[in-house]
C-alpha cells in the first residue's frame, strides 16, 4: 500500500512562503498530476515528498510512515528529473544499474534486470553508449529506465517531457500512460502542460501561488472549474471569460445577452468553452459581433468574434469560411455548460 | 581594406607579444647548452655541450637532492591539498549554511596578505618547533598557501555541475559521500586535474618561504638557482641548465594532462 499523505505541510524560504499550509492524499496506485504555472510551488511540493527539500512544518507520510527525517534514499521512491539527471561518465547500462548496485543487488540479477528494463523502454541496443551520444528522447528513456529498474513504491516525475519536441512528447506521454497501467505504481507528476495533465492523470491538483485550488478528476476539472483561475488555465484554446453584469436573470455584456440562473449583481464573469458554442446565422443569437479572426487548426476552425471589449472564440467546422469584419452570431450549445464567476474573488457562482 | 589592415595589425601585435614572452625561455634553453664563454653571446652559432647538466648534478651544486626536495614537497602538498580542497569546495558550493559567504571570503582573504609579511612568524614558529630546514615545514607552509586557492578554483568547477545528477543519485540510494565519490568527483575531474596542476606549479616554483625556511637539507630547486650567483659572478650557463630542469617537468606534465583541460565530463548529464 503506497499511499502518500501530506499533512499540513508548509514550506518557507526565509520570510518567503513558497507553499502555504495544506494537505493532500495520493492514493495507492494513483497517477496524480500537480499542475500549475511556473513558480506555483508544484516542484517544491514534489521535492518535499522526495526528501530533496526540508519541510518547514507538517508531516509527510509514505505507506503510513512519517518520513520527514528520512533521507531520499530511504523513502523507496524513484524520480525522473526535468533535465534527466543522468550520470554522464557512465554508460546507459551503468546508469540503469546504479540504483541496484547501491542496494547491493548481485551482479547476475543486476544484469538481468537491466536487460529487462532496457527492453521495456526500447533501449537494449544502446546500453553501451554514454548519455552524450543519445538524443533527448533516448536520454529521457534512460532516466525512466533508471527509475523503474528497482520497482519503487512511488514514482516522482518532474516535468519529464518538457525538453522533448512536440511529436516525441506525444509518443512518450502514451508510453508513460502505458507504463503506469503496466506497473500500477503510485505516481506524482509535475507539469505546467494541461494537455499532459488531462491525458495522464487519475486526479489533477491545480496549483496557484503554492496552494492547491482544485483537486479532482481531469473530467471534473474541465467541466466544473472551481474558480476563474482554473477556468482560464485549463483548456486549449482557453475558456471564454466575459466581463458583465446580471440583470433580470440575463447576463449582459457588449454584444452578449445570455439568460442565467442568477440574481441581479455586478462584477460577474461568464465562462464558456469554445467547443460549447455554435456558430449560427440567427441575427437574434445571444452573442453577436464582428468576425475578428479565423484560425484553421486542422480538425476545426477557431472563430473569434469581437464586440467592444468582449471577445468570444468558438470552435467551428474546419470548412467554415466568412469575411473578416462581417457580422457573426454565436449561441451556447447547452446553457448548463455556462460557468459564472465573481470577478473580485474569482469564486464560482451558482 | 580596413579589415585587412586590422587583421595584419592584430597578427603583428600577437607576434610581438609572443617574442617578448618566449625570448627569455628560448634564451634559457640555448644558454643551458652553451660553454661559459658563449653564455653572454646572443649568437646562435655556438658549440653545444651537455656538460652544464653534468656539472649541476655534481658537487658542490648537487641539484639531485634539490630535485628530490622539490618533487617531495610539491607532490605531498598536492596530495593533501587537493582532496581536502575538493571536499571544502563541495561544501561551499552545495550547502547553504549561515556565514558561508563570510567563511569563504575569510579563506580567500588569506591570499591578500603579502607573503613577506608572514614569512618571519613562520620562521620563528618553525625554529621554536625545531622544524627549520625540513621538508615537512615547507609542505605545511605550501599547504597554507595553496589550499585556499585550490578551494576557490575547484568550487568554480563544482558550481558548474548541475545538481540534478547528484539528487538523482541520492534518490537512487547513495549517501552524500557516495554521491561525491561516484558522481561529483568524476564529473569535476577535469577541473580537479587543472587545479592540481596549478597547485603543483605554485608549490614547485615557491621561492620566498623555501629560501627563508631551508638552509641545506630541504633546499628546493628555485632556491638552488640562487646558489649559481657566486663570488666568481653569475654562472648563467649552470643557472640555465638548472632552469631547464625546473621547467621541463612542468611542461611535460602540462602536455600530458592537457586533454583534461579541454574535455568536459558533464556533457550529456542534462538536456
Amino acid at each position: 500500500m503506497a499511499e502518500v499523505r501530506l499533512v499540513d505541510i508548509e514550506k518557507k524560504y526565509g520570510a518567503f512562503l513558497a507553499v502555504p499550509q495544506q494537505s493532500l492524499t495520493i492514493h495507492d496506485g494513483e497517477f496524480l498530476v500537480l499542475l500549475g504555472p511556473s513558480g506555483c510551488g508544484k516542484t517544491t511540493t514534489m521535492r518535499m515528498i522526495a526528501g530533496l527539500e526540508d519541510i518547514t512544518s507538517g508531516d509527510i507520510m509514505i505507506k503510513g510512515e512519517r518520513v520527514n527525517d528520512k533521507p531520499p534514499k530511504d523513502r523507496d521512491i524513484a524520480m525522473v528529473f526535468q533535465n534527466y539527471g543522468l550520470y554522464p561518465h557512465m554508460t546507459v547500462r551503468q546508469n540503469i544499474e546504479y540504483p541496484l548496485k547501491l542496494r547491493g543487488v548481485d551482479k547476475a540479477t543486476r544484469k538481468a534486470r537491466v536487460q529487462e528494463t532496457a527492453a521495456k523502454v526500447e533501449l537494449d541496443a544502446l546500453l553501451d553508449r554514454r548519455p552524450s551520444e543519445l538524443s533527448g528522447g533516448q536520454r529521457q528513456r534512460v532516466a525512466l529506465a533508471r527509475a523503474i529498474v528497482r520497482t519503487p513504491s512511488i514514482f516522482l516525475m518532474d516535468e519529464p517531457l518538457s525538453n522533448l519536441d512536440a511529436k516525441l512528447r506525444v509518443t512518450m506521454r502514451a508510453e508513460l500512460k502505458h507504463l503506469h497501467h503496466e506497473l500500477g505504481v503510485t505516481t506524482v507528476y509535475v507539469t505546467h502542460d494541461q494537455m499532459e495533465a488531462m491525458t495522464l492523470a487519475n486526479r489533477v491538483a491545480v496549483m496557484r501561488e503554492g496552494r492547491i485550488v482544485q483537486l479532482d478528476t481531469p473530467k471534473k476539472i474541465y467541466a466544473e472549474p472551481a474558480d476563474l483561475f482554473v477556468a482560464g488555465f485549463i483548456g486549449s484554446p482557453s475558456m471564454n471569460l466575459i466581463d458583465g453584469v446580471v440583470k433580470g436573470g440575463v447576463f449582459r455584456a457588449d454584444g452578449v445577452e445570455i439568460p442565467v440562473p442568477l440574481g441581479d449583481r455586478d462584477g460577474v464573469v461568464l465562462g464558456i468553452r469554445p467547443e460549447e458554442i455554435d456558430i449560427t446565422q440567427d441575427a437574434g443569437a445571444p452573442i453577436s459581433g464582428k468576425l475578428y479572426a479565423l484560425e484553421l487548426t486542422g480538425e476545426s476552425t477557431l472563430v473569434t468574434l469581437r464586440n467592444g471589449p468582449s471577445s468570444v472564440c468558438a470552435r467551428g467546422h474546419a470548412d467554415f469560411e466568412a469575411e473578416i469584419d462581417s457580422p457573426c452570431y454565436l449561441a451556447p450549445k447547452d446553457e448548463a455548460r455556462i460557468h459564472l464567476f465573481d470577478r473580485a474573488s474569482g469564486e464560482r457562482l451558482g | 581594406m580596413k579589415r585587412t589592415l586590422s587583421y595584419v595589425g592584430e597578427r603583428a601585435l600577437l607576434v610581438l607579444i609572443s617574442i617578448v614572452v618566449l625570448f627569455p625561455i628560448a634564451w634559457m634553453f640555448l644558454t643551458a647548452f652553451k660553454q661559459p664563454r658563449d653564455a653572454y653571446s646572443l649568437s646562435l652559432n655556438f658549440e653545444p655541450t651537455l656538460q652544464n647538466f653534468v656539472t649541476v648534478f655534481s658537487a658542490p651544486w648537487n641539484l639531485g637532492s634539490m630535485v628530490m626536495n622539490s618533487v617531495v614537497v610539491a607532490t605531498v602538498t598536492v596530495a593533501i591539498a587537493v582532496p581536502c580542497a575538493a571536499l571544502a569546495a563541495y561544501s561551499f558550493s552545495r550547502f547553504r549554511v549561515k556565514g558561508r559567504k563570510f567563511l569563504f571570503f575569510l579563506i580567500l582573504s588569506t591570499q591578500f596578505i603579502p607573503a613577506v609579511v608572514i614569512v618571519l612568524p613562520f620562521f620563528l614558529m618553525f625554529r621554536q618547533l625545531d622544524m627549520l630546514d625540513t621538508r615537512l615545514a615547507l609542505i605545511i607552509v605550501n599547504l597554507a598557501i595553496v589550499t585556499p586557492f585550490v578551494i576557490w578554483m575547484i568550487k568554480g568547477f563544482i558550481d558548474a555541475i548541475p545538481t540534478d545528477s547528484e539528487e538523482a543519485a541520492m534518490i537512487d540510494g547513495a549517501s552524500r559521500l557516495r554521491v561525491i565519490k561516484d558522481i561529483v568527483l568524476p564529473m569535476a575531474a577535469p577541473g580537479i586535474m587543472t587545479s592540481s596542476i596549478f597547485c603543483f606549479i605554485l608549490t614547485w616554483n615557491e621561492f620566498l618561504f623555501a629560501l627563508i625556511l631551508s638552509r641545506r637539507d630541504a633546499v628546493t630547486l628555485p632556491v638552488g638557482l640562487v646558489s649559481f650567483r657566486t663570488e666568481r659572478g653569475d654562472l648563467w650557463e649552470l643557472m640555465s641548465a638548472a632552469g631547464v630542469m625546473i621547467t621541463v617537468p612542468i611542461f611535460i606534465m602540462a602536455l600530458f594532462i592537457q586533454k583534461h583541460f579541454t574535455r568536459g565530463m558533464t556533457a550529456g548529464a542534462v538536456k
